[in-house]
């Protein structure tokens, strides 16, 4: 490209400023890399937890129950106080595959902020750390008309918590994601009705805590194996058609109703956001929808790492910045050659019990957590394994909204018979 | 109210009440709006009126955005005779006015022998109407150039003269070069009535629900409503049934499943859902064929978009419905005739239809406009002289698009001013400036804006986007955001502001 733009050089870059990336400064600052840059595409940093203003946050972190902001508060005075520098409204727009550069790789990309235009930015090594997105009304294929008042729960909580509107009065949810748990409380205490929150699957995929605390303790009605099915309303929803649905996810014949509302508010899942992993050249896991990372969190390229919800959507933030921190590690020793990777290469497989799992590669080199959901609930006692014979627990139970943890000691995989090249990850009921 | 728009008369002096004109053209479709343009080249004074809030608003907005070769239409038709004309004339008005444009070529696909003859057919009709570049090869020749496709067709008709466009940009290019060359243009603008001479023999004029506007001609491109409009000056030649069609949007990333635009061949599973990969690089299915009595239903139903897709998936086998954007559908003005209707009324002298504009309406359009122009010089020379205006500038410039830019550019641009520099929608990366060059153009809604410079189109459908679009439109607008609306009349994106976290009289 032209050398007429300014090129910058940095030993660790990391992009996206909310908690993974945060949290992974910090650590590479503290690992001992010289300049650690934060690229965040917002005036400030904070991720989304800017606009989680309620309760929740930091319970296994700090011990304390945090709002979102005060959360982000407390890693961001440690981020700055460890030097780390923070590069605010800039947006890493483009991502070339990384190019070899002496003994390692070197990562470069591209940068654009209003004050300095384009920048290149050299990296010796990268943490990626974008988060996700909502996944949209138009990928759901609801039928009917396209009137205003449909919004992502995510959408409608930037309205009402950052910028004082409310997006709607009379309002109904679709899904059962933690933000549109949190939006059904959010929108009651701000004045609005909420009818009811529809899920299609016969189970809720948020934490069970705020079902009690959402909705519950608000009356808020909540109905499974419901679908969504079609909008009405020319200019503003006027309200929504629901129908039961079976096991096969088929309406069940006379179910079908109408509920009035100017509002529908959609949890429906989120995609962790990749874009840039993808010019990067970075290999996907098609269940994780992020990139595939070892136990280093360091992805198919050996100077990216990744962290948060760009690798694997978690439930607890507390467990994105952990994994944020110990990409920040990694990322500092890999700029610093010092990353020593273990001596093995394992896949980590999974039974069908389990739908997500993340690291995907393990090498022996770290004691490490994999965090995974399982595909469905099992409500009563189970056992979480990984084999050969590395781990086993047992849990009084197992459910989708709530993650996982295996731990693995880099130490037992390192005594496992040489022609072992997969741990296989499993879940039974006992 | 949402304001109109005057020429280049600056944003705060363009509401103006009605006015008296020498032409005035109801409906800014494409048909409309190819009109207006080509009639901007003479002196006469020319008014648009248009009904909804952003432009393109029906069929031109939703379609399958192909500008066809022109083989499909059976020789002699007014569609066989303006299609390849048409064709022919975007290839040029694309640069001269600057809308995407790309030259992809079209594949009819054959499935076995039945469906050959019907390319053999298509191949025939083809030369008889002049559509250029038609060749018909094998499968195995086709799938050379589109690999996912079905290994199952057996042969295929290449026009390599098909193209596609974006069609948002092509619609607002007309009526922005139209404007530019002094036609007036009203939005929400609904023609209530006709206005005739004491004998009903000549046009007086319209009535609309802002009054009336008086001029001796007086053109129906109304689309959807074209007969009802027609029946009003007396010609009952034709009824519209409007017909919906729905489509699929994919993402980005499943673009590149075919390079060009597949037909399917009219079996019994319909007359033929389309792949297409878009002028923006998505990946674009459908439509469905469903009359209907309404002109306002753009409903989809899980029926429709079931057709599309196992339509879609008999040509490219592998299209992933995991990575749909959106899904979407739009009403064709289709006629009993099944031919465009395109005719000066004898009486009320003045009155020209210009209806039936259905596929292919919008390549077909600009030679329509130009047939138009002779048609008033030729019979109506007497009511209307439409003297050459040599003030005429033939060309515009679209806002640039930033996301096509090459870096430098980029980088000169963001140096220059700050809102060049701010990425208001991360999907498509469209920054600020455009945004606010979008208002001052015109577009006065979220889906205003949408269609000029393309924030939401994304995957993430405005997830992010859509906060930042309402505070811009808010901020340029001088109004409150509880006033911006998603597409004009009651459709507000927010109802109100949140408590005040002050009590009454709390200092702050």
């Amino acid at each position: 490209m032209s050398a007429a733009l300014t090129q910058r050089e940095v030993d660790v870059a990391v992009i996206g400023g909310g908690p993974a990336g945060v949290a992974a400064a910090f650590a590479a600052r503290k690992e001992g890399a010289a300049k650690v840059v934060v690229f965040e595409r917002d005036w400030e940093a904070g991720g989304i937890l800017q606009q989680c203003i309620h309760p929740g946050f930091g319970l296994h972190t700090f011990g304390e129950e945090l709002t979102g902001p005060e959360y982000m508060d407390r890693y961001l005075k440690l981020a700055r106080e460890s030097g780390v520098e923070f590069d605010l409204n800039t947006m890493v727009f483009q991502m070339d595959p990384p190019t070899l550069e002496g003994s390692g790789k070197q990562a470069s990309f591209w940068t654009m902020n209003p004050q300095r235009g384009i920048e290149r930015v050299k990296a010796k090594s990268v943490v990626l750390a974008m988060g996700c997105r909502e996944r949209p009304a138009g990928a759901l294929g609801i039928a009917g008309s396209r009137p205003a008042g449909v919004y992502t729960a995510g959408t409608a909580q930037r309205f009402v918590n950052m910028e004082g509107f409310m997006p709607g009065k009379k309002v109904v949810i679709m899904g059962t994601g933690d933000i549109g748990l949190i939006m059904a409380r959010r929108m009651m205490l701000e004045g609005a009705e909420v009818v009811a929150v529809f899920e299609i699957m016969p189970w809720v995929s948020g934490l069970r805590r705020n079902i009690a605390q959402c909705l519950d303790d608000f009356g808020i009605p909540y109905y499974l194996e419901y679908n969504v099915c079609e909008l009405h309303g020319k200019d503003r929803l006027e309200g929504v058609s629901v129908v039961q649905i079976d096991k096969n996810r088929k309406p069940v014949d006379g179910t079908l109703r109408f509920v009035g509302c100017d509002t529908l508010l959609l949890a429906v899942g989120l995609i962790p956001e990749n874009e840039l992993s993808k010019m990067a050249g970075l290999k996907l896991d098609s269940s994780t929808n992020g990139p595939v990372v070892n136990e280093f969190l360091q992805t198919s390229e050996e100077c990216i790492f990744a962290a948060g919800n760009v690798v694997v959507v978690y439930d607890l933030v507390d467990f994105v910045s952990q994994q944020g921190e110990r990409a920040g590690r990694s990322a500092a020793l890999y700029a610093m050659r010092k990353l020593e990777k273990g001596p093995r290469d394992f896949q980590v497989e999974t039974s069908p019990e389990i739908r997500v799992i993340s690291p995907q590669k393990l090498s022996g080199g770290e004691d490490v957590t994999l965090f995974l959901r399982v595909a469905q609930p099992v409500e009563g006692r189970c056992r979480l394994y990984a084999d050969p014979g590395i781990y086993s627990q047992n849990l009084r139970y197992a459910r989708p909204g709530e993650m996982n943890e295996v731990k693995v000691s880099a130490e037992k995989l390192r005594a496992l018979p040489s022609d072992v090249n997969s741990i296989k990850i499993g879940l039974e009921v006992l | 109210m949402i304001p109109v728009f005057r020429g280049d008369i600056p944003l705060q002096a363009q509401v103006k009440e009605c006015g008296d004109y020498d032409i005035i053209i109801i409906g800014c479709g494409i048909t409309g709006a190819t009109i207006a343009r080509e009639l901007s080249r003479y002196k006469a004074r020319t008014a648009v009126l248009e009904r909804a809030s952003d432009i393109p608003f029906g069929a031109s907005r939703a379609n399958s955005s192909m500008i066809h070769g022109g083989f499909d239409d059976e020789p002699g038709t007014a569609k066989a005779k303006f299609c390849p004309k048409g064709n022919r004339m975007y290839h040029s008005l694309s640069e001269e006015l600057d809308f995407k444009l790309r030259e992809f070529g079209s594949f009819v696909c054959a499935k076995g022998g039945q469906d050959e003859r019907h390319l053999e057919m298509l191949y025939d009709q083809g030369k008889a109407n002049g559509a250029l570049g038609i060749e018909i090869v094998s499968g195995d020749k086709f799938r050379e150039k589109e690999p996912n496709t079905a290994s199952d067709i057996t042969a295929a008709l290449w026009c390599s003269s098909g193209a596609i466009v974006n069609n948002f940009e092509a619609a607002l290019a007309f009526i922005e070069n139209a404007r530019q060359n002094g036609v007036d243009l009203f939005m929400e603008t609904e023609v209530t009535g006709l206005l005739f001479d004491e004998t009903r023999s000549a046009m007086r004029g319209v009535s609309t629900n802002r009054g009336n506007f008086n001029a001796p001609v007086v053109i129906n491109a109304s689309g959807v409503y074209a007969d009802v409009i027609s029946r009003m000056a007396g010609d009952d030649g034709f009824i519209i049934h409007p017909t919906r069609g729905e489509y699929f949007i994919f993402d980005r990333s499943v673009g590149d499943l075919v390079t060009s635009f597949l037909f399917s061949c009219p079996s019994e599973y319909g007359k033929g859902v389309t792949v297409t990969h878009t002028a923006d690089d998505n990946l674009l299915i459908g439509p469905t064929s469903v009359q209907q009595t309404d002109r306002e239903n753009r409903n989809t139903t899980p029926m429709g978009l079931d057709e599309a897709f196992d339509g879609a998936r008999r040509l490219v086998p592998g299209i992933p419905r995991n990575m749909v954007i959106t899904t979407f559908s739009g009403v064709r003005a289709n006629t009993n005739t099944g031919d465009f209707y395109i005719k000066a009324l004898d009486s009320p002298r003045g009155f020209i239809n210009v209806a039936g504009i259905k596929s292919p309406g919008f390549t077909s359009a600009p030679a329509i406009a130009e047939h138009i122009g002779e048609l008033i010089k030729d019979s109506l020379g007497d009511v209307v002289k439409l003297e050459n205006d040599p003030a005429f500038v033939p060309t515009r410039k679209h806002i640039p698009r930033f996301i096509d830019l090459p870096m430098k550019e980029r980088d000169r641009l963001a140096s220059g001013d700050s809102r060049w520099g701010q990425i208001v929608c991360r999907c498509e990366s469209v920054t600020e400036a455009q945004v606010v060059e979008a208002i001052r153009r015109g577009a006065r809604t979220v889906a205003g804006v949408k269609l000029w410079v393309r924030p939401g189109t994304g995957r993430c459908q405005g997830g992010f986007c859509a906060p930042r679009v309402v505070e811009i439109l808010a901020r340029e607008l001088g109004t409150s955001p509880l006033e911006i609306t998603r597409h004009g009349g009651d459709s507000h994106m927010l109802t109100g502001r949140t408590k005040d976290p002050l009590l009454p009289g709390e200092p702050l």
